[in-house]
């Protein structure tokens, strides 16, 4: 373990020289040793990969507050920390705003949020004026048939979140339809 | 070749000699001396007072100057700490600025009650607390300047304490110039408002130290 330490520190010295390969080692080994610490506290492997490569940038912008002559992995994993809690900072947020679109959602219910009585292609034209993701997301369930789902998992949300955008888009359609 | 292979690839070919930042003592070093010359310039261009000889043998005076300095010196410390990462590993003395605080709201505290009869009040008020402020921007924003350069992962701490160490300079001129011995008036419009300075640290260092 100490060998393995004192591997990371040369590294890093070695890359604060300038040397690029040293560098990349250090980068690989790292996001080696990070990849489960972030699988531990994450649900989607997609999650785990994006946020070890915003820690991976954050290291790189960090690197000169690197002190050769201090252990690397608290430092490493103080930046690690610091990432992880800002995603979860947001992630949460994120659920808080969906459930309260949700309990809107309910109301409605049970018209089924992804299903019209119209056919898509006779509203076509007004679905490409929504924003661009309500439109993409609409595109792929209607003309090309995904369910709420497998949309989520094409274009990396989740699903709940698919459903709500859909809603949006929906009401929005709905409004625009009836003037 | 995946997204991390890719980005390690990317990362690695932009790598060249990097110069390290200054040890956190290094660095706090320079803005205690700038803050402290930034000090004397402002007490030679606006003059000591003129009581400072009687105020100095005064001993509620003397050990609310001592521990407003000791607070600005360890405030100055801890900031330069925490714009590391990593606290430089050495979290205790990041959360260091508490011990004088607590020495000076004790001796505030102290010196109130032993201001009987209360000294009079001087007839103005708010003027004491604007004074602070401005004297204040200078060293708050040069510290501020000086963060952005590092990596704070505890942005908001930084801020409240940069500018804890700020206003500190500015409570020590406002002493050192004033003619005022009432102590009720220089916990409400001098000591006071640095609470509220301390809050507002906290979100500027959301605005201005997140990275």
């Amino acid at each position: 373990m100490s060998e393995q330490n004192d591997n990371l520190e040369n590294l890093m010295r070695q890359s604060m020289a300038g040397d690029q390969r040293a560098y990349a080692a250090l980068l690989t080994e790292t996001a080696r040793l990070l990849k489960p610490f972030l699988s531990r506290r994450l649900r989607f492997s997609n999650e785990v990969d994006d946020l070890l490569q915003e820690i991976l940038l954050s290291i790189h912008k960090a690197r000169h507050t690197y002190d050769g002559k201090r252990p690397y992995k608290p430092w490493v994993y103080a930046i690690a920390k610091f990432r992880l809690l800002d995603h979860l900072r947001a992630h949460y947020a994120d659920h808080l705003r969906h459930a309260e679109d949700y309990d809107e959602l309910e109301e409605i219910l049970p018209d089924d949020v992804t299903e019209t009585a119209l056919s898509y292609e006779s509203i076509s034209a007004e679905v490409e004026k929504l924003p661009e993701k309500q439109a993409t997301i609409l595109r792929l369930m209607h003309q090309d048939g995904y369910t709420a789902k497998e949309v989520a998992a094409k274009i990396g949300m989740n699903e709940s979140a698919v459903k709500v955008a859909a809603h949006r888009a929906y009401k929005i359609l709905r409004e625009r339809l009836e003037r | 070749m995946n997204d991390i292979e890719q980005l390690v690839a990317t990362l690695s070919s932009d790598m060249q000699p990097v110069k390290s930042a200054p040890h956190p003592y290094k660095l706090s070093l320079q803005w205690i001396g700038a803050a402290a010359l930034y000090l004397l310039v402002t007490l030679a261009l606006t003059g000591l007072r003129p009581d400072w000889r009687e105020s100095f043998v005064e001993p509620w005076f003397v050990a609310e100057i001592v521990t407003l300095f000791a607070l600005f010196i360890v405030s100055a410390l801890g900031t330069a700490l925490l714009a590391f990462p990593d606290l430089h590993q050495k979290r205790l003395l990041a959360f260091a600025p508490l011990v004088p605080a607590v020495l000076f709201a004790g001796v505030i505290l102290l010196a109130w009650q032993a201001d009987t009869p209360p000294a009079p009040l001087p007839e103005h008020s708010i003027e004491c607390t604007c004074s602070i402020l401005l004297t204040m921007l200078l060293p708050a924003f040069w510290t501020f300047y000086s963060l952005r350069r590092y990596a704070s992962t505890h942005y908001r701490l930084a801020g409240s304490i940069a500018l804890l160490s700020a206003f500190s300079i500015g409570a020590l001129w406002l002493r050192l110039h004033e003619v005022n011995d009432s102590i009720a008036h220089v916990v409400e419009w001098h000591y006071l408002p640095m609470l509220g300075v301390g809050l507002l640290g906290l979100w500027v260092g959301r605005l201005v130290l997140k990275w």
